[in-house]
């Protein structure tokens, strides 16, 4: 089966490269949607911008952090509070935002005036809190504000406080791709290896490309603190922004989210000679492996074994009792990138799901490889999907359950199917074995709601009310 | 060991990898065919019993990757452990050279050849 042209597409024949139908007895070598192009005019693409791939995917999630955001207003609410990534002090990464407000007259007469006295203001009037983020937006960019030189000036009148400038505005690429790439080059080269961490295991890891949403980090340290591996730097949940500049001394990386986090872990393989090694962290095979992974590479699998055994011990009966239930059920998929990887086999094989159809908003080609490898025949893959695409999507495959963010999910929502936020999760943590029981447990709920199936009813309609009220007598 | 033979239990390995496995897909195709080359030497060492070296972090990173490979090898075939030294190079070999085919020399991945991360 060739790449798929969509009814609602024929305006846009470009399309037809980013969607593929998969056939059996096919591969990769011989159709590979195109994907991190730009997305085509006529299309309204759900992507986010770069700067918001910077902000609020990596450096957002700091808890100790001043998110200084260089532009309009805007730029700093819908980067803020969207994702649910909790802390360990008191979610302060989630309580404040900052932003310098810029308006018209700070445009024309520059902003960099504006930058420092915002940056001197959050400082005094957060005396405890010594590091910062600044970000340039698009208006800051355009008008060529030099935040690297502020950002110099206030260190220089402020000796105890640490700045990183992260210049990504968001037309600097073709979606938040382009942020988490600018972020994780400027974070090794300008702050990995300024600090020197205290070891206190012979066994010392980062662990990149989680953002604790919903506690994935704070779960997953529990696996790491029975195991007796010390984390040095968790790139970026739950973390301090000192502790990522002390990265370079870990032993190895592991890596969960390649597409956000992929580059930092190379770029500290190349510079550091730290191994990276790609595991999946949510479902359960998939967690049981990633641990005997990390304990070969420290030669403790028998701690890991152990570890393994009481988990599954504890929450094998509750994922299997969902199991039971979701077999055979039909998911959409329509997240960020590696979630389509991480998630189709892990729900095939942990719960007896059939993933259908599948959209990613920012993935390279690269996650397509690793999609379509695991993914099944007749399942859709789709980059940078559009509505009128998924309208017509869910014709073709009748999900069940789609898996996807606040905005789809809304959209979705009004056509009485159940979604899943597949973002920021609906109950989470997702990650490790508990959390994929919670996510079985929010399938279950999802799919099972009476609520989808009452919501098509028109009350005007006796006809319609009728079974309903003689179903509710019995 | 006939040819198609072979062929039916190289597909096998290969189902496996293109399932479970990450490190062939990694970034570019220096890295994919880094860890192609290692991973695969160190199940060949440990599927024909020799020790394999753990001298760099490099090499404890492919043995980490290989044995949760080679581990779930023997557990789904079980033919692979009537196999002789010579049989067991033939099949990685056979399972080298599609892992490259599909991950660097025909892939259609545009990033993979640029020359910066």
């Amino acid at each position: 089966m060739p790449m798929v042209l969509l009814k609602c597409d024929k305006d846009i024949p470009e399309r037809e490269k980013h969607i593929y139908l998969k056939a059996p007895d096919e591969d990769t070598r011989e159709y590979l949607p195109i994907a991190n192009a730009a997305t085509i005019p006529g299309t309204l693409s759900e992507r986010g911008c770069a700067f918001c791939g910077a902000k609020l995917v990596i450096g957002g999630v700091l808890k100790d952090t001043i998110q200084m955001i260089h532009g309009p207003i805007g730029c700093a609410y819908d980067t803020w509070h969207t994702k649910r990534y909790p802390t360990d002090n008191g979610h302060f990464n989630m309580k404040y935002v900052w932003s310098t407000d810029m308006k018209e007259s700070h445009i024309v007469f520059g902003g960099e005036k504006r930058l420092e006295q915002s940056m001197n203001e959050a400082f005094d009037e957060m005396p405890e809190v010594k590091r910062m983020i600044v970000y340039t937006t698009c208006p800051t960019a355009l008008i060529g504000d030099d935040i690297k030189a502020v950002a110099k000036k206030v260190m220089k009148d402020r000796p105890d406080v640490d700045v990183f400038t992260v210049e990504c505005p968001g037309f600097s690429g073709v979606s938040q791709s382009k942020g988490h790439h600018v972020l994780n080059i400027g974070w090794v080269n300008e702050k990995v290896g300024t600090l020197e961490p205290e070891i206190t295991s012979e066994y010392t890891m980062n662990f990149i490309g989680d953002f604790n949403i919903q506690g994935d980090t704070q779960l997953l340290q529990t696996y790491w603190d029975r195991l007796g591996i010390q984390v040095i730097g968790h790139f970026t949940g739950n973390a301090n922004y000192d502790d990522l500049r002390k990265m370079h001394r870990a032993k190895l990386n592991v890596v969960n989210c390649a597409r956000s986090s992929g580059y930092i872990a190379n770029e500290l393989k190349k510079q550091y000679g730290i191994p990276r090694l790609d595991i999946d962290s949510w479902g359960f095979s998939y967690m049981a492996e990633g641990v005997r992974k990390i304990c070969a590479f420290f030669g403790i699998e028998e701690r890991g074994e152990q570890l393994i055994a009481e988990e599954e011990a504890k929450w094998k009966p509750k994922l299997d009792w969902y199991k039971e239930r979701l077999k055979g059920k039909k998911m959409a998929i329509w997240t960020g990138g590696p979630r389509l990887w991480h998630w189709t086999k892990s729900v095939e094989d942990d719960l007896g799901i059939k993933v259908v159809a599948m959209s990613s908003k920012f993935g390279h080609e690269e996650d397509f490889e690793k999609v379509i490898a695991r993914g099944q025949e007749g399942t859709y893959y789709i980059d940078d999907g559009n509505e009128l695409e998924f309208f017509e999507i869910i014709d073709l495959v009748k999900p069940d359950v789609i898996f996807t963010g606040p905005r789809v999910g809304e959209l979705v929502k009004k056509l009485h199917i159940p979604y899943v936020n597949g973002h920021g999760y609906h109950n989470g943590p997702y990650m490790g074995f508990e959390g994929f029981v919670n996510l079985a447990r929010d399938t279950y709920n999802a799919v099972y709601n009476p609520l989808a199936g009452l919501a098509g009813v028109d009350i005007r309609v006796p006809e319609q009310v009728a079974p309903i009220l003689l179903r509710e007598a019995a | 060991m006939t040819a198609e033979a072979l062929t039916d239990k190289v597909d096998d390995l290969y189902g496996y990898v293109q399932e479970r496995c990450l490190w062939h897909f990694s970034s570019r195709s220096w890295d994919r065919q880094e860890n192609i080359d290692g991973v695969l030497a160190k199940a060949g060492d440990m599927l024909t019993g020799r020790e394999p070296v753990l001298e760099s972090p490099n090499d404890r990173l492919q043995f980490a990757e290989a044995k949760s490979m080679v581990e779930d090898f023997r557990e789904r075939f079980p033919w692979l452990r009537e196999a002789g030294d010579e049989e067991i190079r033939q099949l990685l070999d056979g399972l080298k050279e599609r892992l490259v085919d599909i991950a660097i020399t025909q892939s259609h991945n545009r990033e993979l050849k640029h020359h910066l991360y």
